[in-house]
């Protein structure tokens, strides 16, 4: 079990991976809509693990990745990207992020991405 | 200028939202033909024409300096029945016209974020480069004349548009075309498609140094997939290792040949046919294929697919 945090600029997609992460006997410790508020909120609450949208308004999924990883080398991060972003999701594996899922996702692949992470 | 490279742009966009829809709503179809029209302002309008409101508008533009983008419609009772298939507790006991919920908005616009990627993949593939999107806005509109004005606002100069049957409704796809797409899809297409038979040298340009390269096979495969490959995938090629080797001058398929190890060990090509001296009084191809990358001027082996930089020094073309 991890205590994870949720980052995704649609509520709808927040709901489906927490809803998962719970399933699967983990705690969301917080969720961020942008990636501005993920930097914060990483800070904050230092989760175990974070899983990372990437076309999100304010500052894209990659920024906030760089720099989360800039601020914590140590950081395990798990990117949620749509079919068609695939080059960015090979860009963020290179930039220091743990494995990535491609909506529309199944839990358990989701499940085992984090389990990954942790490993 | 033709509509046929605006058209292909329009067939592989909209079989990729297809696809994408399909995986979020089981049995939703794409209906009839593309239809292209010119300038935002009266193709706008015919675009959004006969459309269910009020309607979802999902609008993703293509950053990268280029305006334009995709607008997918889809009325209200269609997004709730969505929303309710991808797991909106209670989206489809609200009645037919009720306003939708943050969340079903939410999940709606989920679902058009996942088309509208795919769509960008679909048209980078055309293009042969990469299209960057932003995040999609997603609004509800009341009236035809709100949704014409969301498209008169690109200023595309070119409106694709496309029907889709989602949830017993009928959506519509509306793509916003920029010229500059128009341009590099011509080259791109171009490069795939034209073989040049003849051999367009004149005796005044005898002296001027070409460019000539061998081409061992050539694949086609999603973009995504190409950047996608690790070290040690293997690419299938369309040869056989018996099949004759295409030598190349200058965009010109002029022979075939075999391969051959010199003492050296450098690769060398043995013409075995010359097939481009047909009708030697034909045009020069305006635009050339470019050669492999890091090319000298000299024969070189090229494994990559002479074609697939759309790249091109020459001149545009008027569109």
């Amino acid at each position: 079990m991890a205590r994870v945090l949720v980052v995704d600029d649609a509520a709808f997609m927040r709901k489906m991976v927490s809803d998962v992460l719970l399933g699967g006997g983990h705690e969301v410790v917080g969720e961020a809509g942008d990636g501005v508020e993920a930097v914060e909120r990483y800070l904050e609450l230092r989760p175990e693990v974070t899983t990372l949208d990437i076309t999100m308004p304010e500052k894209d999924g990659l920024s906030a990745l760089r720099e989360i990883i800039e601020l914590d080398p140590t950081a395990r991060v798990v990117m949620c990207s749509a079919l068609g972003q695939e080059s960015k999701v090979l860009e963020s594996i290179k930039l220091g992020a743990k494995d990535f899922v491609v909506k529309p996702f199944q839990a358990d692949r989701v499940l085992g991405a984090v389990e990954k992470a942790l490993a | 200028m033709s509509d046929a490279p605006l058209l292909s742009l329009g067939e592989s966009t909209a079989e990729a939202v297809e696809r994408a829809l399909q995986n979020v709503y089981p049995g939703a179809a794409r209906v009839g033909a593309v239809v292209a029209g010119h300038g935002a302002e009266q193709a706008g309008e015919q675009a959004v024409h006969g459309l269910a409101v009020p309607a979802v508008c999902a609008e993703v533009s293509y950053v990268d300096g280029v305006t334009g983008g995709n607008v997918f419609l889809l009325p209200v009772d269609g997004a709730r029945r969505l929303a309710a298939t991808m797991g909106v507790e209670g989206a489809a006991a609200a009645g037919e016209g009720a306003e939708l919920s943050e969340i079903e908005l939410s999940a709606v616009g989920e679902a058009m974020n996942q088309m509208m990627s795919a769509a960008a993949l679909a048209t980078s593939g055309v293009l042969g480069q990469e299209v960057e999107i932003a995040p999609p806005q997603i609004r509800v509109v009341t009236t035809e004349a709100e949704a014409a004005e969301v498209l008169r606002a690109s200023a595309a100069p070119h409106v694709l548009t496309v029907n889709f049957t989602v949830a017993d409704v009928s959506a519509r796809l509306i793509q916003l075309v920029p010229n500059a797409f128009v341009v590099r899809m011509d080259r791109a297409l171009e490069s795939q498609t034209t073989e040049y038979t003849t051999a367009p040298l004149g005796a005044a340009l005898r002296a001027v140094p070409v460019r000539v390269w061998a081409e061992l096979g050539r694949a086609r495969m999603p973009a995504g997939t190409s950047l996608d490959l690790p070290t040690g995938s293997v690419v299938e090629l369309d040869r056989e290792v018996e099949d004759p080797v295409d030598l190349y001058v200058d965009g010109l398929h002029f022979a075939t040949g075999r391969l051959r190890v010199a003492e050296d060990g450098s690769l060398q090509l043995e013409v075995e046919e010359v097939v481009g001296l047909g009708g030697a009084d034909t045009a020069v191809p305006e635009l050339a294929p470019p050669p492999p990358p890091a090319l000298a001027d000299e024969p070189e082996a090229a494994e990559e697919i002479p074609q697939a930089e759309p790249e091109s020094p020459t001149e545009t073309k008027e569109v």
